[in-house]
């Protein structure tokens, strides 16, 4: 398509009585003060009767209320604890491989059955990225980034270190983010 | 009083003055990004100023040589950092160009969609900053609020609001999240409502017109020879636009005007980048009507991710996977250079490949750079009041400019 | 003797409790608050005693403490003395200047004769003008004695400012002092008795200069500039901290109370009601039957009317601060030396050329 240019709105001009301040600064304090009382009147109406539908401003009052993230949103990378009370992670370490900041370590062991299982899963806090790599190249399943992004920060480093027993979900929480996983993300369709 | 100065004569020396030498940054208000100007004042004028960058530098160039193909894209995010998903578009289009892959078409609108929202989310921040620099604290908050919610819209695709990591070689993470074009619809309504807002309350302020206009001016001869590129070029009169001079994806078949200003002052760059936005709502608009449905990754093994079902179910796929993810894809041998149209101007990535699974050398040519550069000459003689809209319509990204 | 000393004393308590009682700390909610619903948030409001929190009222409060047990640093190098007077200086004209600005008229209680106002004093305006420069030295001092680059610089920006709006100042009310005859506040807001003598019906351009000049004797968006936060850090106070930091806020605030107090009393009819005289309102409060009670609910109405006005200029101001950008400190001088100034003594003309020609009947 050919280039098309505008010019921009470069030379205002401006009337004596709008060089003397005075109306643009009415005329900014219209837009403010249209702000404010839209905004008082729905903080009125809803501290009366209704609730938060009616409340015209963007903040949300965190503790008590909280948005809902997203399926795509990736928080806090947890392991999957699958039904029958085995964590899915088979310890082949392709997440360790393909964590840009390298936090997570694992030590595989086998179960007596022969299966697989992490003996040791830890995942740094401090140095996680939320990059979804590891889920992206985790295999089973067994690591997926959760939605969620409490707790993420602790006054001691060493509280950030993430055991196995810190990280296991159990499965039915996750479903949200399998379905994405299997729909959205890493699905048959997407080539 | 027809008693000529004396040829020698020095003000500072006659009068015992000194200049004021006064550090501004790196921990300063004005010097977000992270900066440091030495100013030399002579009162309140700026004698001499030095640009001292670097304080966010982390080698990201050297970083990208330890990690794979695919494991780079995370830092690319951190460059620019408000508009995440350019930096991945380019360094995946770069990829792309080295290996000889063209992407689904889907996968290109998309690419685009993201990208603009990236934009826009990044003018919202530029312009909001501006005008709080200045005062206007409302105006600001007014445009964080809309750069919020583009944010959200983001967040609902990329799964982040910040660090996308959005973008993979031949093609995308994930797909677009159902109910998409209708959001854009709600929140592209409330953008337009609070630019108008926002417009009211500066463009046309006198205040704020003394503040920005002539005031950092550049003419387009010298804005090309400092290497400027983006809004800044645009506004020194130059309709130079990476999307229209050598048009990437699919941004030959979007109409949008390329905002051009005359003078190269910050009222033109301040004017450029509002127009810009507007802009970018039309390409969103146009590419959610013509984007096609069908797969957003190449369907070739060798460059994309297995599907979890194959890597997993398949012995052939995941000992596929577990070569890719371990050793990275093998980019073939070569070097290969794209510009992208980044928020602040020509983003160019340039990579070198040995056939390995990791790069062998990495450059970025960030927009900022050569732009911040050209400060000094900008600023010099003016008011130290000047310097603060200047700094911000140049518009410094300190990941960027420092890698 | 002593029943005019406890008057004077009741008066002072009065003036003093109003500005550093309620109006200082409200004002630094309203300026949180305002801000915050007209930037679509909410703003403060999580301090809470026992789970009430009035809508952030006692973030004041908590303010208030946290900045007492604050340290009190005083940087190595300045000038001790002068660093620790500095605020008082700053905070005590603005309190002072509220002396002569009657805030209700002349009463008759039990035989006495009640004037509300501290100190009725015929050159009233005048006095105002001149406490009200003395603030400058508190501030230039502390940019000074701060031995900051950035505090020097606020403190020579605000030294310029504040005696080049000084002098504008004292212009913009020429007018309103020729059309009243009298420097005494006390007389200007009686003679606005009726509402067609106000001072806004004819000298509504001196109000928008004299409001001008005094936003920018107070320092506040968008002539900030002595402080202007992305230039200077913090301007002339970079240095403080605690109670005295507060000091320069509870002065800010007390002189926008002066500002709206002096405008009420110059333009807007001081503690009249409009299209009510005070004659009007006693003998419509049944002073004929009980002229005790009703002066004593007219000095009420009265002192609630002026409040009242006094908090609709304060809103003015507030929307003024949060909906404007700043000047550059060039331009606030251009402003002051050749808009104000000579628009002040275009008007100066006017007036007197209105007054003359019986144009602008004086009350």
């Amino acid at each position: 398509m050919a280039t098309k240019i505008k010019k921009i709105r470069r030379n205002v001009t401006l009337t004596l009585w709008e060089q003397s301040y005075v109306p643009e600064i009415l005329r900014g304090m219209y837009i403010t003060l249209e702000h404010f009382f839209i905004n008082l009147w729905g903080l009125i109406l809803e501290f009366a009767w209704s609730g938060r539908e009616d409340r015209k401003i963007a903040t949300v009052y965190y503790p008590e209320e909280s948005v809902t993230p997203p399926p795509a949103y990736r928080g806090r990378p947890v392991l999957v604890l699958g039904a029958d009370g085995n964590e899915k992670c088979v310890a082949c370490g392709l997440c360790e491989a393909a964590c840009p900041p390298q936090c997570i370590s694992i030590i595989g062991a086998e179960r007596a059955n022969g299966e697989r299982y992490p003996l040791r899963y830890t995942l740094d806090g401090t140095r996680c990225i939320f990059c979804g790599r590891c889920e992206e190249a985790c295999p089973k399943e067994a690591i997926v980034m959760s939605d969620d992004w409490r707790n993420l920060c602790e006054y001691d480093r060493s509280k950030m270190i993430y055991e196995k027993a810190d990280l296991l979900v159990p499965e039915e929480k996750l479903a949200g983010r399998l379905a994405f996983i299997r729909d959205k993300a890493f699905g048959k369709d997407r080539y | 009083m027809s008693e000529q100065p004396k040829k020698d004569y020095d003000f500072h020396k006659e009068h015992h003055t000194e200049l004021l030498t006064v550090n501004m940054g790196p921990s300063h208000p004005a010097t977000h990004g992270t900066v440091k100007f030495m100013l030399a004042l002579d009162g309140e004028t700026i004698e001499n100023i030095e640009v001292d960058v670097g304080y966010l530098h982390r080698g990201f160039e050297k970083e990208c040589e330890a990690q794979t193909w695919t494991g780079v894209f995370p830092y690319t995010d951190r460059l620019d950092y408000l508009a995440s998903v350019i930096n991945n578009v380019g360094y995946a289009m770069t990829v792309e160009k080295l290996i000889g892959i063209t992407t689904p078409e889907r996968c290109q609108y998309i690419r685009v969609i993201t990208s603009e929202l990236a934009r826009m989310g990044a003018h919202f921040t530029c312009l909001g900053a501006g005008a709080l620099e200045l005062g206007a604290l409302t105006a600001f908050i007014y445009f964080v609020e809309a750069r919020e919610m583009v944010w959200d819209l983001i967040e609902s695709v990329c799964g982040a609001r910040l660090t996308h990591n959005y973008v993979r070689i031949g093609g995308l993470t994930s797909d677009l999240p159902d109910g998409f074009a209708g959001n854009v619809k709600t929140t592209f309504k409330e953008c337009r409502r609070l630019w108008i807002d926002f417009d009211k309350l500066l463009t046309k302020n006198r205040i704020f017109l003394d503040r920005m206009r002539d005031v950092g001016g550049i003419s387009s001869a010298d804005a090309k020879a400092w290497g400027f590129t983006g809004p800044c070029l645009r506004a020194a009169g130059v309709p130079y636009d990476v999307r229209r001079a050598e048009p990437y994806l699919v941004y030959d078949r979007v109409d949008f005007e390329i905002p051009v200003g005359e003078t190269g002052d910050n009222y033109d760059r301040f004017q450029v980048r509002l127009e810009e936005i507007e802009q970018s709502m039309r390409i969103v608009e146009q590419c959610l009507v013509q984007m096609p449905e069908g797969p957003v990754n190449v369907n070739n093994p060798e460059w994309r991710q297995p599907s979890k079902d194959l890597s997993s179910g398949n012995i052939e796929y995941m000992i596929h996977h577990f070569k890719n993810v371990l050793e990275g894809i093998h980019v073939p041998k070569g070097e290969a250079y794209q510009a992208v149209e980044g928020a602040n101007g020509e983003l160019g990535y340039y990579i070198v490949s040995n056939g390995s699974g990791y790069p062998v050398k990495m450059r970025v040519r960030p927009p900022c750079f050569p732009i911040t550069s050209a400060l000094p000459m900008l600023i010099k003689g003016r008011l130290i009041a000047d310097l603060i809209p200047t700094f911000d319509m140049l518009n410094l990204i300190g990941g960027e400019c420092d890698r | 003797m002593t029943l005019a000393l406890v008057e004077t004393a009741a008066k002072i308590a009065f003036v003093f409790g109003l500005n550093i009682g309620v109006f200082a700390p409200l004002l630094g909610w309203v300026e949180r608050k305002q801000s915050a619903v007209m930037q679509d948030r909410i703003g403060a409001d999580r301090a809470d005693v026992f789970g009430f929190t009035i809508i952030g009222l006692f973030h004041t409060m908590s303010d208030t403490i946290k900045l007492i047990f604050k340290e009190d640093f005083i940087p190595r190098g300045a000038d001790r003395i002068m660093h620790t007077a500095a605020p008082a200086l700053a905070l005590i004209p603005a309190l002072v200047a509220f002396t002569v600005i009657p805030f209700g008229g002349h009463y008759t209680l039990w035989g006495h004769n009640v004037n509300l106002v501290v100190a009725d004093l015929d050159v009233g305006a005048l006095f105002v003008f001149a406490i009200s420069s003395l603030a400058a030295y508190g501030v230039v001092l502390a940019g000074w004695s701060s031995n900051n680059n950035w505090s020097f610089l606020g403190g020579l920006r605000a030294a310029a400012q504040m005696f080049s709006y000084e002098v504008a100042m004292g212009l913009t009310i020429i007018g309103l002092v020729m059309f009243y005859q009298s420097l005494s506040l006390v007389t200007i807001v009686e003679k606005q008795n009726e509402f067609w003598h106000w001072g806004i019906i004819w000298h509504w351009p001196a109000f928008i200069l004299y409001f001008t000049c005094a936003i920018a004797e107070n320092k506040r968006i968008p002539f900030d500039v002595p402080e202007a936060e992305s230039e200077l850090v913090a301007g002339y106070f970079t240095e403080y901290s605690g109670m005295k930091f507060i000091m320069f806020w509870m002065a800010e605030f007390v002189e926008v109370v002066t500002i709206s107090a002096l405008c009420v009393v110059l333009f807007f009819g001081g503690h009249h009601l409009p299209f009510v005289t005070d004659a009007e309102l006693i003998s419509g409060l049944g002073g004929a039957l009980y002229p005790n009670f009703a002066n004593l609910a007219a000095m009420g109405i009265g002192i609630l009317t002026f409040i009242v006005k006094v908090i609709i200029l304060i809103f003015i101001q507030m929307t003024i601060r949060w909906t404007l950008p700043r000047f550059r400190y060039d331009q606030v001088m251009a402003l002051g030396w050749k808009l104000v100034l000579p628009a002040s003594l275009i008007w100066i003309f006017i007036v007197g050329v209105g007054i003359l020609s019986g144009i602008m009947p004086r009350p």
